[in-house]
């Protein structure tokens, strides 16, 4: 029983089980262990002396490789800032990220000095001055997608710089057009018409997929379909709502009418968000739905999908006079304003927004560019053919409403547009609901 | 003398030290939050006296939370006790196999609530779930139900999987109380020509009853904080339909991070519950000072 003696003790050692030799055995190697232990804090820390150590706060994405191994990189490119990487839990954990970095930034003491956050909470993050306008550092943001940059901007002033994204697309099956001969619909209304003659052929049970349940995917659906119909959810200056203006109740209503009158949608998407509507349209049975980019691989993977080579993507219909929007998702790049090293963070943000970056991260980790010519970038088209048909879907990303009371605003529209779903009185619903967000934002 | 009144109270101090610090710090910090408007967001930390109080008054989707709230801890706790005294009734007497059916009732008592709300989630599911298809094959309804994607069906469909899932805490409640009332009044019942209903309705229930109300008592406070069936199946919805108080100050309290009013619907719920045990203990004082 001395499985001290073997080297590393893993997990609980059984105190009953050691004799007296074994246990002075195990002193003196954990005496040891501890000794090269040290040893090699002491050389980080001599390392780290005579650089700037900066830390780096973001959701835990995985792919080939971590974010811990990208500030490796950086770590070993130079030689005067080391990067420290604080990892907070992974972005389906939303809400504890949020809270982790929230509680680290209320203390006020510069750590950590550079973070990732969500797009919606740029906005309440510039508000409570946690974050260091990036304006003077980084003047010419003209490489980035335009909805990415407006996503980033708060008060006129960019507080945050575009990592990588994401954002709503339509998804239709191929074949089914092609047997009506149709193109891919560019209005709501094509759309609308296709799904149900695909129906009345009896090519797929459900002509239309989207989210409805009452959670934050219900308002990128609604983000959407509201601003390709020139309606907004706030006004520009983000003091009153726009929710019961004329452009937005006939979107919504829309909405409301694919499970009420045209029954392209099942009433079932009143309790979807993204993997229930997902799983229809994977197994055959929906002619076009809105999801987001991970579908795309799920829909190629023979084991998982019934649709195989059949899907299609494009950017998600309009309404006429209107134009495609796509509602703008992903992480991007922020600085502490209590942050003592700003230089030091500003060089580290520079490296980490690159085109070589926002490339690695595309390749490693599938998450697609905020830089629009990366999509012409050969090696991400050879490696990524998907991401880098996005293009044209990205140029359209729209932000959700930029304010820094966003969560109470999601909240509040949540129950409002479920309530019009529920109640099929939109405009009665969409009246309360912007008397309701006007007392959240004024 | 002196040391005489002090020793006892030093023993006291650790327990009074632990519990002030778990129970009691939390309890009135969350007061004082309450009437403060503490955001982590606009970062404001004032008194601001009753003003939150008067802003609960008028939220409408408040009231709806206490409202579903209310319902679903009346509803659940009436048929958890119905369906958990039935089993309790059949546990208690002798059959063979009765040690196994005893420690398998447990199962779904034992299982995260997050598993059960996942399962019951696939089982009522619009599209795929088995209860669907069992009930269009027995023809009792002739097209899928949308069970918790419709405001008339979520919050049954979230009842029925808390009284699957608790039932078997109350069974063994109740398992308990009845193993205590002595065999030896039933048999006397018996002896006097009671049937089965009479014996239980004069010998058993009247005995029974203290461990019914502490039971019942437990079970509703228990049931008004519901939080994971409904976080993980409906989220609130459809139209708030489901929201109750534990969901709506947990989203007020850690998603849009106002401490304050979000304090103040937490002790409403803390007086809320204040109020539901001291009607249970009312009615079992006065059913003891009756049995004595």
């Amino acid at each position: 029983m001395t499985h001290t003696a073997k080297g590393p003790v893993h997990g609980p050692v059984k105190l009953a089980d050691r004799s007296m030799t074994s246990r002075r055995q195990f002193l003196q190697t954990s005496a040891a262990f501890g000794a090269a232990g040290m040893a090699g804090l002491g050389v980080t820390r001599a390392r780290a002396q005579s650089r700037v150590e900066i830390s780096f706060a973001s959701a835990a994405f995985f792919g080939k490789e971590s974010f811990g191994d990208l500030c490796d990189t950086f770590n070993e490119s130079q030689d005067r800032i080391f990067v420290r990487f604080i990892e907070l839990p992974p972005p389906s954990s939303s809400t504890e990220v949020f809270q982790g970095l929230v509680q680290q930034l209320a203390r006020a003491d510069g750590t950590p000095d550079v973070f990732s956050q969500d797009v919606i909470w740029i906005a309440g993050f510039a508000e409570a001055g946690w974050a260091l306008p990036l304006g003077e550092y980084f003047p010419d943001t003209k490489d980035y997608f335009s909805g990415t940059v407006a996503a980033c901007t708060y008060n006129n002033q960019l507080t945050a710089l575009p990592w990588f994204m994401d954002s709503g697309m339509l998804y239709y099956r191929r074949d089914i057009l092609e047997k009506m001969g149709a193109e891919v619909p560019t209005t709501w209304d094509q759309m609308a018409t296709l799904a149900a003659a695909a129906q009345g052929a009896g090519d797929a049970e459900f002509g239309y997929l989207w989210q409805g349940k009452q959670a934050e995917v219900l308002v990128c659906d609604a983000v959407e379909i509201i601003t390709s119909n020139n309606g907004a959810i706030l006004a520009a200056d983000g003091k009153s709502a726009l929710v019961n203006q004329p452009e937005a109740v006939a979107a919504i209503q829309f909405l409301y009418d694919t499970i009420a009158t045209t029954k392209i949608s099942p009433q079932n998407v009143l309790s979807w968000d993204e993997e229930p509507s997902r799983m229809p349209f994977t197994a055959g049975r929906g002619t076009f739905m809105r999801n987001w980019s991970y579908v795309y691989p799920i829909a190629q993977d023979p084991a998982a999908s019934d649709v195989v080579d059949k899907v299609g993507v494009a950017p998600l219909p309009a309404f006429d006079g209107g134009k495609s929007a796509a509602c703008l998702g992903g992480y991007q790049l922020g600085i502490n304003a209590n942050s003592k090293y700003r230089e030091a963070a500003v060089e580290f943000l520079t490296w980490l927004s690159s085109a070589e970056v926002q490339q690695r991260i595309a390749l490693n980790f599938g998450l697609a560019p905020t830089r629009a010519n990366l999509f012409d970038d050969a090696t991400i088209k050879a490696e990524q053919p998907f991401m880098a048909s996005l293009q044209s879907v990205f140029t359209g990303a729209t932000a959700r409403p930029i304010t820094p009371k966003y969560s109470e605003v999601s909240l509040a529209l949540q129950s409002g547009i479920s309530k019009a779903f529920v109640s099929g009185n939109v405009q009665a619903e969409m009246d309360a609901l912007a008397t309701e967000i006007n007392r959240i934002v004024a | 003398m002196l040391r005489g009144t002090l020793w006892p109270w030093l023993l006291l101090l650790p327990a009074f030290v632990a519990l002030g610090s778990v129970a009691l710090y939390p309890i009135v910090n969350g007061i004082y939050l309450s009437f403060t408007n503490t955001s982590l967001i606009s970062r404001t930390d004032d008194f601001t006296g009753f003003d939150n109080y008067a802003r609960l008054m008028g939220d409408a989707l408040f009231w709806k939370a206490w409202g579903h709230t209310m319902w679903f801890t009346a509803v659940s706790t009436l048929l958890e006790t119905l369906i958990g005294l039935a089993m309790a009734l059949v546990l208690v007497e002798a059959f063979p196999g009765r040690g196994i059916v005893r420690a398998a009732m447990l199962i779904p008592w034992a299982m995260p609530t997050v598993v059960t709300s996942k399962m019951f989630g696939w089982l009522f599911d619009g599209q795929f779930g088995v209860i669907n298809y069992v009930l269009l094959q027995l023809g009792l309804i002739d097209q899928n139900v949308n069970w918790y994607g419709s405001p008339d069906t979520a919050m049954w469909t979230i009842i029925i999987a808390d009284v699957w899932k608790t039932t078997p805490f109350m069974a063994l409640l109740l398992l308990t109380g009845l193993q205590t009332i002595p065999a030896s009044l039933t048999e006397a019942a018996r002896m006097d020509g009671a049937k089965a209903w009479a014996t239980f309705w004069h010998v058993r229930l009247p005995l029974l009853l203290p461990t019914l109300l502490i039971a019942g008592m437990l079970r509703a406070l228990d049931a008004f904080r519901v939080f994971d069936l409904v976080y993980v199946l409906t989220g609130g919805g459809p139209g708030d339909s489901t929201e109750t108080l534990s969901t709506l100050s947990y989203k007020v309290l850690f998603a849009t991070l106002q401490f304050g009013y979000g304090s103040t619907i937490s002790t409403a719920m803390f007086i809320t519950e204040g109020l539901i045990a001291l009607v249970f203990v009312i009615f079992m004082v006065s059913q003891l000072r009756r049995l004595s």
